[in-house]
């Protein structure tokens, strides 16, 4: 089934379908729910403006997420780069920003060291765990969306579980 | 041998193809450090999975973003279509009368322009200020249009703007000096030619006096050969002396 993304019934539909999960593609690069819902909506403008066709509302997914993935990744780098800068003027103590709520919701401490392992990841093992794990995608999709191939994706899978599982064995987390 | 964790990563994915899948299952099914790890594995993966944003953390922006779009994007193109609908729902008296009442509007200001276009450089602009809908359009039939110009000529202006007001347009004729462009307007090609600095007065290529405030005090003024400021008449406004010619 053709997708006009400028068209309002589709983009409704690929709006309720795709949103929770370029959310969390956004939300588990930046690890800011505030900012990964400014990009989500940037992302979901621009689709809605450029009118755009796809074969099918999986590749209207896939386009989303890689705009997603690129502007979450992009803040991440400005982000990091603003506070290298900001580090020579003034080390305060750190805030862990897994462990205060940006939500009412109080995480589980397992949940806040999941999520603080997954963001120290290497950019290129968090982006394939973050498609894996959080978009549900599978190793053709996220070769597709990253442009790389398939072999190189379960190579990167593979090592960004070893990572995860050497920093989640430092936080001594008790995995469920 | 035993398995390694590229493989048995790859197992848990379910992205093992066959025969390998079978012969992966077979292992496990008899060798107890294999499975163990392979526990190990998913257990790392079901705290990946269990530490995602939840459907609550992401309802709300995704209402929010939604309802955002609807409003500026979404409905805004609506209202495009519906107003270009309208335009079009128009009957063709009533474009009559829209066309009448700008022909009327464009016939009047070239009378009173003609008239009064005046040799001090002042010209006389009728200012007409009405909102054109349905409720004062007056109706009028093609054939009138003509007299109407023809005729208009014999009116004096007080008559044209009696007959204007009866009608029930709002006219506002004022009487002003011609407004130059602005100097950031013009550009390069306006340039101060003198100032006169006891006054701030400021003459520019365009012949304008303006003050200090830049407000035109005069128009059609010129620097003559002798550094002068002489004004259209011939009559000198400042002298030589007064002058500082800017180069």
């Amino acid at each position: 089934m053709e997708i006009r993304s400028g068209d309002e019934i589709a983009f409704r539909q690929v709006y309720n379908a795709v949103f929770p999960v370029v959310m969390k593609v956004a939300y588990h690069v930046t690890y800011n729910q505030d900012v990964a819902e400014d990009i989500c909506q940037d992302a979901f403008i621009r689709f809605y403006d450029k009118d755009m066709s796809f074969p099918s509302l999986d590749d209207a997914k896939f386009w989303l997420i890689r705009v997603v993935k690129n502007l979450a990744i992009n803040h991440v780098k400005k982000k990091m780069r603003e506070s290298a800068s900001l580090e020579k003027v003034m080390r305060g103590p750190q805030v862990n920003p897994f462990k205060d709520g940006a939500s009412e919701l109080i995480l589980k401490e397992s949940t806040a060291a999941v999520r603080k392992a997954v963001s120290e990841l290497p950019e290129i093992y968090k982006t394939v765990i973050v498609l894996r794990e959080y978009a549900g995608l599978n190793y053709k999709e996220i070769a597709g969306v990253l442009k790389i191939s398939e072999s190189n994706v379960k190579v990167r899978v593979h090592r960004a579980r070893k990572e995860l599982e050497a920093k989640l064995d430092r936080e001594e987390v008790n995995v469920p | 041998m035993c398995l390694d964790d590229q493989i048995l990563n790859t197992y848990l994915d379910n992205e093992l193809t066959e025969p390998w899948k079978s012969q992966v299952e077979e292992h496990l099914s008899y060798c107890p450090s294999c499975r163990t790890r392979y526990q190990n594995l998913l257990k790392i993966r079901s705290a990946v999975q269990a530490a995602a944003l939840t459907d609550e953390e992401i309802q709300p922006r995704q209402d929010r973003v939604l309802s955002m779009i609807e409003k500026n994007y979404l409905s805004k193109n609506k209202g495009k279509k519906s107003f270009l609908k309208r335009t079009f729902k128009l009957s063709a008296p009533q474009l009559i009368g829209v066309a009448a009442a700008f022909v009327v509007v464009f016939v009047g200001s070239w009378a009173v322009f003609g008239n009064n276009g005046s040799s001090d450089g002042t010209i006389l602009l009728p200012d007409v200020n009405t909102t054109i809908d349905l409720n004062n359009i007056t109706q009028t039939r093609s054939s009138d249009n003509n007299t109407t110009s023809k005729s208009l000529e014999n009116y004096t202006t007080e008559e044209i703007l009696k007959n204007l007001d009866a009608r029930g347009y709002d006219v506002d004729i004022r009487l002003k000096s011609i407004q130059p462009l602005s100097l950031d307007r013009i550009g390069s090609e306006v340039k101060v030619i003198a100032v006169v600095e006891d006054k701030g007065i400021t003459i520019t290529s365009d012949g304008l006096a303006r003050d200090a405030e830049g407000t035109i005090v005069a128009t059609g003024v010129i620097l003559d050969d002798q550094n002068r400021i002489v004004a259209s008449d011939g009559t000198v406004i400042f002298t030589a002396d007064e002058t500082k010619v800017v180069e």
